[in-house]
């Protein structure tokens, strides 16, 4: 008896390894997770800029004339991406002034204004189109809004690559990113403070006088980091953009019934036979992709202070 | 003051119209996606491989009759020479074709010999219903081998018909359909299989040291926002990333290019913030309580989290699981780069492969796209993520326990 009490009276020294062996393996977890994007930064720089390196094995490329060319044709090595990156933004930023009213509507609707039987329906009905996968949005472009588009053109009279368009990618673009920003909009307006509105009321103010002044500018902040998050996707989305655009050689694409190429497109268009530097230059495509994103992140970071200041 | 109501009232307006939009494309997608697959969209879709093979085989001879015990629709023609009933119809590139409506059990197409040389030569085939019949060889009256059906512009009635003149039938060129999911099926379940195995312990793990460790530590919140930037890159660039920084790691093992054991690894980096964020959801609303009763109790930290804190953020560890899953299902662009676009029907780890989305990519790529199998393959992932949302809604309704 008498030994047993000495030995639960001293500290545990299994136990204490126990402890110790898991919180480094737990913090080793951590660690992987979180160096991860820094891993994916360095080698995506590191295999992207390698093309323009004297030491290149297929022969050193002219960074400015990547940069700053107007042309770009797999078969000739002439790799220019400047007017993809215009194209890039035009179909992305078109897309997200398309979705985000109907987005911030939506998401104003759901949480102050429809009855909630209504309101969780529609809720759901976005969670269920955020769900969707890009792959099967592709096969809904190129059977419905390709179609669609081809229609239009022959009721304008405009000449158009079978429907593949810059519409066709607009259109496409902003059904994906639609219950994005309408998911976070959701968020954003349900943690508006209700005394806000209270005091709108209270002030006299109608119900969508509330809704439009009070609320809607609350929840601004979060209502710009789902634009965000939804021009991001805009920008990134690959597969099913890929099979609408089109992929033109040259541009960029001003004319929306014209065919289009995205960074995303060129990254994927004939990859299954492609080897050397064609192969490479799509990693220095995904480094500017990759720039572009933070830059517009940067941006829309730039324009939602300067809306909050005008309002204050 | 009328003014300010005509004012709200076209707001209101705009925003009723605008907040139909969702729904409305929703179900334009729906309806559109089961229009276009649902004739495609049949069991022997599962089970059957993508590309068709080809079997040159010779018959054995006969001499009975075989009369038909059921009765045949007017469409399927018969032969009771040779106990063989055939039909015209059409592939999925809508070419016409010959396939084999049905077969007597007696029927010496049961017993057919694989003449196509290679390692399957001499073995037995069996006729099956839906094999396409591209040329039957006869042998008439005069000793000569002549060929009948399609090589010849012959449709199902004639090629019976001619068939039927003869006493001796000598070899037959058959072709399985194909058009089948079977191979993209496995692919993606051992996609599944090997991006769980590694991403649900290292997420959990980040997560518990998140929540249960790293409250108060001046790194976390640095750790914490370089998970939160792992959401908004885009899937390619992780494609680019697997190939840089994994394929290594997967040539190790012995992959020569893409592979399926690539394409998994890059998916649970993928699904890591998934896993992370949800399985710390979890965690945060269990009560401390819970802890201090574990510690009081004279357990370590360790134990508190393995017999405590795990099995009550089980509930959440599941939704990410079945979150991860519906991600695993849909994700293309990523693959393309570390999967290749190849149709495999017997996938291999360290060979390239096509999940069920890449399939569909694959598809739409071609030569000859096949909108009506891609369609089909749509609506199984469309049914897959809407049963999987309907699974994470349950459980998060059930998880609101109080405690």
């Amino acid at each position: 008896m008498k030994d047993i009490n000495n030995d639960s009276r001293k500290p545990n020294v299994f136990k204490t390894y126990q402890d110790l062996f898991f919180k480094s393996l737990f913090f080793v977890s951590a660690l992987i997770s979180s160096l991860m994007i820094i891993i994916i930064i360095i080698f995506i720089a590191q295999k992207g800029i390698s093309p323009f390196l004297s030491s290149y094995e297929y022969g050193q490329q002219n960074i400015i004339s990547f940069l700053t060319g107007m042309v770009w044709r797999q078969d000739q090595a002439i790799y220019g991406v400047a007017f993809i990156i215009i194209n890039t933004l035009i179909s992305g930023f078109a897309s997200l002034l398309i979705a985000f009213p109907i987005s911030v509507l939506t998401a104003l609707f759901v949480v102050k204004i429809a009855p909630k039987p209504i309101g969780y329906f529609i809720e759901s009905a976005i969670e269920i189109l955020a769900s969707i996968p890009s792959v099967v949005y592709g096969v809904f472009a190129v059977g419905f809004i390709v179609p669609l588009i081809q229609t239009l053109a022959n009721i304008f009279k405009v000449q158009t690559a079978g429907g593949s368009s810059l519409l066709a990618v607009i259109l496409l673009l902003s059904i994906m990113i639609l219950p994005t920003i309408t998911s976070i909009s959701i968020t954003a307006i349900k943690a508006v403070d209700i005394d806000l509105e209270k005091a709108s009321y209270a002030l006299g103010a109608s119900k969508t006088q509330t809704n439009f002044k009070i609320v809607l500018n609350s929840a601004k902040s979060g209502i710009f980091a789902g634009a965000i998050l939804g021009l991001g996707r805009a920008f990134g989305e690959a597969t099913a953009v890929s099979m609408v655009a089109g992929n033109k050689m040259f541009g960029p694409t001003f004319n929306l019934f014209d065919i289009t190429r995205t960074m995303t497109s060129t990254m994927l268009a004939g990859l299954k036979e492609t080897t050397g530097l064609d192969y490479d230059i799509r990693f220095s495509v995904g480094l500017v992709l990759m720039g572009v994103i933070l830059i517009s992140n940067l941006l829309i970071n730039f324009v939602k202070n300067n809306i909050g200041k005008n309002h204050a | 003051m009328r003014k300010f109501n005509i004012k709200d009232l076209i707001l209101d307006g705009i925003t009723y119209l605008f907040s139909s939009v969702s729904l409305i494309l929703l179900v334009i997608i729906f309806i559109f996606i089961f229009q276009k697959g649902f004739s495609s969209l049949n069991l022997e879709l599962f089970t059957s491989p993508y590309w068709s093979e080809n079997y040159y085989a010779s018959i054995p001879a006969s001499n009975n009759t075989y009369l038909l015990k059921s009765t045949l629709d007017s469409n399927e023609y018969y032969s009771e020479k040779f106990g063989i009933a055939l039909k015209d119809d059409f592939n999925a590139r809508n070419e016409a074709i010959v396939v084999i409506s049905y077969v007597h059990p007696d029927s010496p197409f049961n017993e057919l010999t694989n003449s196509t040389s290679g390692a399957n030569e001499g073995q037995i085939i069996t006729a099956q219903e839906g094999m396409i019949v591209n040329k039957i060889s006869y042998i008439n009256s005069n000793g000569v081998t002549r060929s009948a059906g399609p090589v010849i512009k012959q449709m199902a009635e004639d090629t019976i018909n001619t068939i039927e003149k003869s006493d001796q039938l000598d070899s037959v060129f058959l072709q399985t359909q194909g058009g089948g999911i079977f191979g993209s099926l496995i692919a993606t379940i051992m996609l599944i299989l090997i991006s769980l195995l590694i991403s649900l312990p290292i997420g959990i793990m980040t997560a518990i040291y998140l929540n249960e460790y790293a409250k108060y530590n001046r790194f976390t919140p640095w750790i914490r926002s370089s998970i939160e930037l792992l959401t908004g890159v885009p899937s390619i660039v992780f494609g680019l990333m697997g190939v840089l920084v994994l394929f290594p790691i997967t040539s190790v093992f012995g992959a020569s290019g893409t592979s399926i054991l690539l394409g998994g690894l890059t998916l649970s980096i993928i699904l890591l913030p998934v896993i992370i964020r949800t399985t710390e959801e979890s965690l945060k609303v269990v009560p401390d309580s819970f802890r201090e009763a574990s510690h009081s109790l004279g357990a370590n930290h360790s134990q508190t989290i393995f017999k405590i804190i795990i099995p009550a953020a089980l509930p959440g560890i599941l939704t990410a699981t079945i979150l991860s899953i519906g991600r695993i299902i849909g994700e293309s662009a990523a693959l393309i780069y570390t999967m290749g676009t190849y149709i495999s029907d017997k996938p291999e780890l360290l060979k390239g492969a096509t999940s069920l989305a890449v399939q569909i990519w694959s598809i739409m790529n071609g030569d000859q796209p096949n909108f009506g199998l891609a369609s089909a393959i749509s609506i199984i992932i469309l049914v897959m993520v809407l049963v999987m949302n309907i699974g994470v809604k349950v459980l998060t309704r059930s998880k609101v326990k109080k405690w």
